[in-house]
C-alpha cells in the first residue's frame, strides 16, 4: 500500500487514487533483509534463493523412495518430470532429446516456481518480472544452442546461417542477413522479453486492480457510496488472478518449449 | 507549450504506440488460434501436435505485442 501511495503530495482521503512516482517502484526491493558475510540479501534475491531450496527439496522428497505405488507428491513430482521430458524433449528434438531434458526441467522448475510467486499470498512479486532472470535463462539457452549447433555441424553452423544453400543465389544475402540477426540476437532477446513482459503485466494489472478495489472500499466513510465501484474492482481483479494462473503456467511451459525448439533447430538445419 | 503538456503527449503517445502495436499480434493469434481449433476438429488424433505448434505460433506472433509493450516503458 505505502508503495502506491508514496508520493508526496498525494491525500489518500481527498485524491482517492494516487498515482506511483515511478512503476519501478513495484519492482525493486532495495533495502536488504539480511546480510551473509558482507553480501547483502534483498528480497529478490531471497526469492531467487527461496526457487532453488522449493524446486530441490520438492524434488528430492518426490523422488527419495520410488515406490511401485507413488504416493501423492511423488505422482506429482514424476508427472512434472515426465511432461517435461517426454512431451517438450523427447517430442521436439527427438530420441536425442533425453540428453537435454535435465536442463529443460530445471528451465521449467525455475520459471515455474518464479511465476508462481506472484499468486502467492503474502509474496504477491514474481521474480522472473526483473529483467536479469530471464535474460539469464536467454543466455544458457543461446549458449546450449549455439554449442549444440557447432558440436553437430563444425563451422558449417554458421556458414549455413549466414549463406543458406536452400535459397536461390540472388536472395542467399538478404535472407542470410535476416537468418543471421534472427538467430543470433532476436530469439534470446524476444525469449527473454516474452516471460519479462508477461509477468510485468500481470504484476501491474493486479496491483492496480486489487490495490484500487481495496482504497475505495476503505474509504467508504468519506466517498459514501461511490465505494461500491471498489468492490466491481476487486470482483473483476480476482478474475485477473485466475487468469493469471493460467498464463503463468502457460509463460514457463513455453519458454521451455521454445528452449527444446532453438536446440532442435541448431542440431537438424534442414527442418 | 508548457513543458508539463508537452510530458503529457509524449506520455498518451507511448500509449497510442502500444495500442498499435498490439493490433498485429492481435489479428495474427485470432489467425492461429482459429487455425489450430479447425485442424484439431478435422483431424482429433493430430491435436497434440497442433496444440504445441498453436503455442509455438501464439508466441512468435506474441513477441511483437510484448516489444510494444517493453517500449512503452522505455521510451
Amino acid at each position: 500500500m505505502e508503495l502506491i501511495l508514496a508520493t508526496a503530495e498525494c491525500d489518500p482521503a481527498v485524491d482517492i487514487i494516487c498515482a506511483p512516482s515511478n512503476v519501478n517502484e513495484l519492482f525493486e526491493f532495495r533495502e536488504a533483509m539480511f546480510s551473509i558475510g558482507g553480501f547483502p540479501i534483498t528480497r529478490t534475491v531471497f526469492l531467487i534463493l527461496m526457487i532453488a531450496v522449493i524446486v530441490s527439496g520438492l524434488l528430492f522428497f518426490g523422488l527419495r523412495k520410488k515406490s511401485v505405488l507413488p504416493g501423492k507428491l511423488q505422482t506429482m513430482v514424476e508427472g512434472l518430470v515426465s511432461f517435461v521430458k517426454e512431451g517438450i524433449a523427447i517430442d521436439i528434438i527427438g530420441p536425442e532429446g533425453a540428453k537435454y531434458a535435465p536442463w529443460l526441467i530445471s528451465v521449467f522448475l525455475f520459471a515455474l516456481v518464479g511465476n508462481l510467486y506472484e499468486v502467492t499470498p503474502g509474496v504477491n512479486f514474481p521474480v522472473t518480472s526483473r529483467m536479469a532472470l530471464p535474460v539469464m535463462l536467454a543466455a544458457i539457452t543461446w549458449v546450449v544452442f549455439v554449442v549444440a549447433g557447432i558440436k553437430r555441424q563444425g563451422i558449417g553452423y554458421f556458414t549455413g546461417i549466414i549463406w543458406p544453400k536452400s535459397v536461390p543465389l540472388a536472395l542467399r544475402p538478404l535472407v542470410g542477413l535476416i537468418e543471421f540477426v534472427s538467430t543470433l540476437f532476436i530469439r534470446p532477446l524476444t525469449l527473454a522479453v516474452r516471460l519479462f513482459a508477461n509477468l510485468v503485466a500481470g504484476h501491474l494489472m493486479l496491483t492496480l486492480l486489487l490495490v484500487s478495489g481495496w482504497v475505495f472500499m476503505s474509504n467508504a466513510g468519506n466517498i459514501g457510496f461511490k465505494a461500491g465501484i471498489g468492490v466491481a474492482w476487486f470482483v473483476m481483479g480476482l478474475g485477473i488472478f485466475v487468469f493469471e494462473i493460467v498464463v503463468i503456467m502457460l509463460q514457463a511451459y513455453i519458454i521451455t518449449l521454445l528452449s527444446a525448439v532453438y536446440v532442435q533447430t541448431s542440431l537438424y538445419p534442414e527442418h | 507549450m508548457d513543458f508539463a503538456s508537452a510530458d503529457a503527449i509524449a506520455g498518451a503517445l507511448k500509449l497510442v504506440g502500444y495500442g498499435l502495436a498490439a493490433i498485429g499480434p492481435g489479428i495474427g493469434i485470432g489467425i492461429v488460434a482459429g487455425s489450430a481449433i479447425e485442424a484439431m476438429a478435422r483431424q482429433p488424433e493430430a491435436a497434440g501436435v497442433a496444440r504445441t505448434t498453436m503455442f509455438l505460433g501464439i508466441a512468435f506472433t506474441e513477441a511483437l505485442a510484448l516489444i510494444g509493450f517493453v517500449l512503452f516503458f522505455i521510451a
